[in-house]
């Protein structure tokens, strides 16, 4: 997958300024940056809900908007921030949604076994039954990542995973990234506003400012004093801790 | 548990039918007297299946719209076309006469209302969902500025008004089951059933809608798309519905709700066969009542938005998340 030239204007303003990247396949990538620095639109922009002005994102050889909707749908998982679901639906209704592009409204056996296993992955068996809205935040997020794991895709995009989550729950979500990457397999592609969890989760780092990616590379290269203080214009410190760089800023 | 909650829903619907049914038939039979079979049956009959179609329409469309607009105390009703509807009726009266084909003949009459609603309806609901990218609270308040607008032109026309023409006018603009004629029907049976198929594709995936646009377009839907030819089938619904009985699309927001409140799905080829169902015996119940019990002396509309206006506060006070 290759991000190319991609550029979005909004009231004649640019916020993504010819932006060029690969993703690296079978990483996991976080996208970082300033607020307004056009992460979340070049997000947007990938996973096709964000109508670009212009370049391309390749995938798989074939621009994005000329792939049809569904077998889209069976290669690439979306999960954004606005999840206002106001159905009465229950976990396993929540996660059969994912096998969607796959089957219609019909699951078949071996639906049935992938959700199954999507509900075991993500430890909801006891949660199956009840409703999404009587859920607190934590379940509900892990309930639709089981339901992006139930649609079985290569790429997983996450838009903001850890926001409105606390600690404990946020660290599981970022555990629960890093297991979709290194057990199976997939390439996550994910927007950060925690430098840290992206510096400890990741292994590529793409950070933007006003429109522009200010440095793509590998953790260990983004994560410098010089590069973050001019990202975020704000004094910063790394430290080492299990190999990791994690930055302290005050 | 899930299949238990499935069949269960499944029960419901078919006590409701049973329900539907009984109404239908002690509609037709109540105070019959044997002799004069045939004419009862020949005033009854059609006045029954256009409370059924227009119980399928409300039902059917006012489910889809609120699932669409994501939202379930909003009916299409709030979009105006009820007063469109009136426009319509006081412009062709105020422009052909109340003598005119286009007003006395039922079939001529049901065209052009259809064809008028259909068309104003397209264009213009069309091009603000677009200009608005459907947010609801845009559609929904340009919707009460445009019930406004068409319910000035349409007291101006009365205004200045022959007041015989207006006379004759007024006892189309109330829903009524009344005066009903046969022959439209059909034409409205044929209407619903074209609209139906065409948007089967679309109807299909109303489930995977109502997740919301992000997850509607991860799960390989096109969104946009769908969603304007769903509402464009909601304004035809209830353009038909209109035509044939008045404005009456209030009765929506009352279905809908009750049908959700049964069935606590999300499936909705159960949500709008139950919504339907519900219009169905609301309506068949109520002008069994009407015509028996209180003689004709209170319209059914009446009823309906009497008792809709309460359910819908009982709603507003109840709910969490409105």
């Amino acid at each position: 997958m290759r991000v190319q030239q991609l550029t979005k204007q909004y009231d004649g303003k640019t916020v993504v300024d010819a932006v060029s990247f690969d993703i690296p396949k079978g990483k996991v990538l976080s996208l970082i940056g300033p607020n307004g620095a056009g992460k979340s639109t070049v997000m947007g922009i990938i996973s096709r809900l964000i109508a670009r002005d212009a370049g391309l994102v390749d995938f798989g050889g074939k621009d994005i908007a000329r792939w049809k909707s569904r077998e889209l749908a069976k290669k690439l998982a979306i999960l954004t921030q606005s999840n206002n679901i106001q159905m009465k639906l229950t976990v396993r209704e929540l996660v059969t949604f994912g096998r969607f592009p796959y089957s219609g409204g019909r699951t078949t056996p071996e639906d049935e076994q992938l959700i199954d296993q999507a509900i075991a992955y993500m430890e909801l068996e006891g949660f199956e039954d009840r409703f999404i809205d009587e859920l607190s935040g934590g379940q509900r997020q892990r309930a639709l990542i089981a339901m992006v794991i139930a649609q079985d895709t290569e790429y997983v995009l996450l838009d903001e995973p850890t926001n409105n989550l606390d600690i404990y729950h946020a660290t599981n979500m970022m555990r629960t990234v890093r297991r979709l990457c290194d057990e199976l397999g997939k390439t996550v592609i994910l927007v950060l506003h925690e430098i840290n969890y992206a510096a400890f989760y990741s292994d590529y780092i793409c950070a933007f400012v006003d429109g522009r990616i200010a440095k793509f590379g590998t953790v260990a290269e983004v994560m410098t004093r010089e590069t973050l203080s001019s990202i975020y214009k704000v004094d910063f410190e790394i430290l080492e801790i299990e190999g990791k760089p994690l930055s302290i800023y005050y | 548990m899930k299949t238990n909650a499935r069949r269960a829903n499944r029960l419901k619907l078919l006590a409701l039918a049973a329900l539907v049914l009984a109404a239908c038939a002690a509609y037709l039979t109540v105070d019959v007297d044997p002799k004069y079979l045939d004419f009862a049956m020949r005033l009854r009959i059609p006045k029954l299946a256009v409370m059924l179609i227009a119980a399928f329409a409300i039902g059917g469309a006012s489910l889809v719209f609120q699932s669409v607009i994501n939202n379930t105390i909003v009916t299409p009703c709030l979009l105006g076309m009820n007063s469109l509807y009136t426009l319509i009726h006081t412009a062709v009266v105020f422009v052909a006469g109340s003598g005119s084909v286009l007003a006395v003949n039922a079939n001529a009459a049901f065209a052009v209302d259809l064809i008028l609603m259909g068309l104003s309806a397209t264009v213009i609901y069309g091009y603000l969902f677009q200009k608005t990218h459907y947010n609801v609270l845009y559609v929904l308040l340009i919707g009460t500025v445009l019930t406004s607008f068409f319910g000035s032109i349409q007291s101006t026309l009365t205004r200045i008004m022959d007041p015989n023409e207006y006379d004759s006018l007024l006892t189309t603009l109330v829903a009524s089951f009344s005066n009903v004629n046969g022959e439209i029907i059909v034409f409205a049976l044929a209407v619903l059933a074209a609209l139906v198929f065409a948007l089967r594709k679309d109807l299909a995936l109303l489930d995977v809608i109502t997740l919301g646009k992000a997850q509607a377009v991860n799960l390989g839907v096109d969104y946009d798309r769908c969603i304007r030819r769903l509402l464009l089938g909601v304004t035809l619904a209830i353009a038909v519905a209109t035509a044939v009985v008045g404005p009456i699309s209030f009765m929506g927001l009352i279905i809908a709700n009750l049908s959700r409140q049964l069935l606590k799905t999300y499936r909705h080829s159960q949500l709008i066969a139950g919504s339907a169902l519900f219009g169905m015996l609301i309506l068949v119940a109520g002008q069994l009542i009407v015509e028996h019990v209180y003689t004709y002396a209170i319209p059914i509309s009446v009823f309906i938005t009497v008792g809709g206006g309460l359910y819908f506060l009982y709603l507003l006070l109840t709910k969490r998340r409105v």
